[in-house]
């Protein structure tokens, strides 16, 4: 009703976002994301593996939400719970709309041979918008991944790994997600803390991509929306996807002379 | 395999790249045993020790030890022993109960990535929980917190070595920084043998030397009182003074690292009361 939240933000500002990039050296690929206390880590592991019958050209990307009981006192140890459930399911769809990494890139013989890319995520400390912090450590640990270099050798039709020259990905598109978290059908507030989604009647989460281009939206039931208000949350998305894509190029430019 | 359902399912099977090494496989080994030779038995790696850093936790702690051991733990103090039945028997034991969680996570190793959810994957988990438990237990006073549950859950980032003795290291100051009343803090220390006629037991050993050891011991000790609170390990058979001769080893790696432990505690305190006392002064 002030126009201000419990730890004195805006409705519309997000907190104090950090990102640390490669710190797992056994992962391919690896960030750490925290967005004020929630803090998210991303390792990558790439495998090889022979590709499905019926997608003979394309790799794999598997990511693994992971809510474990020690990020929160809400999640019991044992298989993952609803909520990691849906949020694998979210980033999975993300990866899949957006077109992050084609799948075509991803191998290396037709029909025998591809890339498999175990995306791990695992939230350290649950302070709400799991989301979009997900999405930033997935894709800030995709811009890290280094696969060794493949080739088939011709006389015996093996696979020969070269360890030593390794490549980055291609990464084709940048998706940024924005979550939001809606009061009373009216009010809507960017970026929620734990405490606040909990009173929230329903969030939704906007993908953008660059250029201002829309991705998906997400929004798992909960209280209605107006159009227009839509239209705002997607306005606010695309001004945070700017942000986002700054600090992640800045990171990334500052681990290249290594 | 049973299917997961509460995964999203990749590929049935897939390999590490480092299966198919060809000819270049080779050399890299080389390389790691001529680094790894030269290193000191008795000295220890650097030990990073940090607590008080997850939010949501109301003790917590992170330790990283030189090559890339990096756990993370979150404790909780006394809480309602949630089934009657074990009630019933804490109450006859006279004291509070202490459950302990220990999770790898699938990037952790350096070779294939591990499957979470698999069988082999739970039974690991949960032997470790156990020594985990087995050696937190003598540390804390349990007897003050009768019909409680005191949770301790560990998470491995990243295995270079020594996974087990740091997970107890920060298991303790979890512990300690969620204000759970103990008789001292708990230090570990892993012990490891090469193979070898005249090989001798190695503190701290890296991943590399551990793939290649005979025998392992990990050692937790509560420094101040002097008095070992767990042995673990196992290998290829040995006089002994051998065995004894390492834990001398061991305990020794534990009475130095104690005062880092020491010292992370303090200065977590001393962090907290800093921003107690700024929220005080911007309320009031």
């Amino acid at each position: 009703k002030e126009n201000c939240r419990p730890d004195g933000r805006e409705l519309g500002e997000f907190r104090a976002t950090t990102v640390n990039i490669g710190s797992i050296t056994t992962a391919d690929g690896s960030a750490l994301v925290k967005l004020g206390n929630t803090t998210v880590i991303c390792g990558v592991k790439a495998e090889l593996a022979a590709p499905a019958v019926d997608a003979a050209n394309k790799g794999y990307i598997v990511p693994n939400v992971e809510l474990p009981s020690l990020c929160s006192t809400r999640f019991r140890s044992g298989p993952p719970g609803e909520e990691a459930q849906a949020a694998s399911q979210f980033i999975a769809d993300v990866i899949e709309n957006s077109q992050i990494i084609a799948k075509e890139d991803l191998c290396v013989a037709n029909g025998k041979l591809a890339w498999v890319l175990y995306c791990d995520i695992i939230c350290l400390d649950y302070d709400g918008n799991i989301l979009d912090a997900s999405a930033f450590a997935l894709l800030a640990a995709l811009k890290n991944v280094q696969l060794p270099s493949v080739t088939i050798n011709e006389e015996t039709g093996l696979s020969e790994v070269n360890l030593k020259q390794k490549n980055p990905l291609i990464i084709r598109k940048h998706p940024v997600a924005t979550s939001f978290a809606i009061f009373d059908d009216t009010l809507l507030i960017v970026d929620p803390t734990a405490e606040e989604e909990d009173l929230a009647t329903g969030t939704v989460t906007i993908v953008t991509d660059d250029e201002g281009r829309l991705c998906s939206v997400h929004k798992p039931g909960g209280s209605p929306l107006t159009g227009a208000k839509l239209q705002d949350c997607i306005t606010r998305a695309v001004t945070r996807h700017k942000e986002v894509k700054k600090l992640i190029d800045k990171v990334i430019k500052s681990i290249k002379p290594k | 395999m049973p299917l997961d359902h509460r995964r999203l399912r990749g590929p049935e099977e897939s390999q590490p790249p480092e299966l198919w090494a060809a000819g270049t496989g080779a050399v890299p080994e080389k390389e790691e045993e001529e680094d790894a030779a030269p290193q000191d038995p008795c000295a220890l790696r650097p030990l990073f020790a940090r607590a008080g850093l997850l939010s949501q936790a109301e003790g917590s702690a992170y330790v990283e030890l030189g090559g890339g051991t990096k756990v993370l733990c979150a404790a909780w103090g006394p809480r309602e022993a949630a089934e009657p039945g074990a009630a019933a028997a804490a109450a006859a034991a006279g004291g509070g109960r202490l459950l302990c969680e220990f999770y790898r996570a699938p990037f952790a190793g350096r070779g294939a990535r591990r499957r979470p959810g698999s069988a082999a994957e739970r039974d690991a988990e949960r032997e470790a929980a156990a020594a985990l438990r087995e050696a937190l237990e003598p540390a804390v006073r349990l007897a003050r917190y009768p019909r409680a549950r005191l949770a301790v859950s560990a998470l491995l980032l990243q295995d270079g070595g020594s996974a087990l003795a740091a997970a107890i290291s920060a298991a303790a100051l979890a512990l300690a920084d969620a204000g759970v009343e103990m008789y001292d803090l708990v230090v570990g220390c892993a012990l490891c043998r090469l193979p070898g006629p005249a090989a001798a037991w190695m503190l701290q050993p890296g991943e590399p030397e551990e793939r290649r050891a005979v025998a392992r011991l990990t050692v937790a000790l509560l420094p101040a009182l002097n008095q070992v609170s767990a042995v673990l390990g196992g290998g290829q058979g040995s006089p002994p003074d051998d065995w004894a001769q390492a834990l001398r080893l061991g305990l020794d790696g534990c009475h130095r690292l104690y005062p880092v432990l020491r010292q992370s505690l303090l200065r977590a305190s001393r962090r907290r009361d800093a921003t107690a006392a700024a929220a005080t002064t911007t309320t009031a």
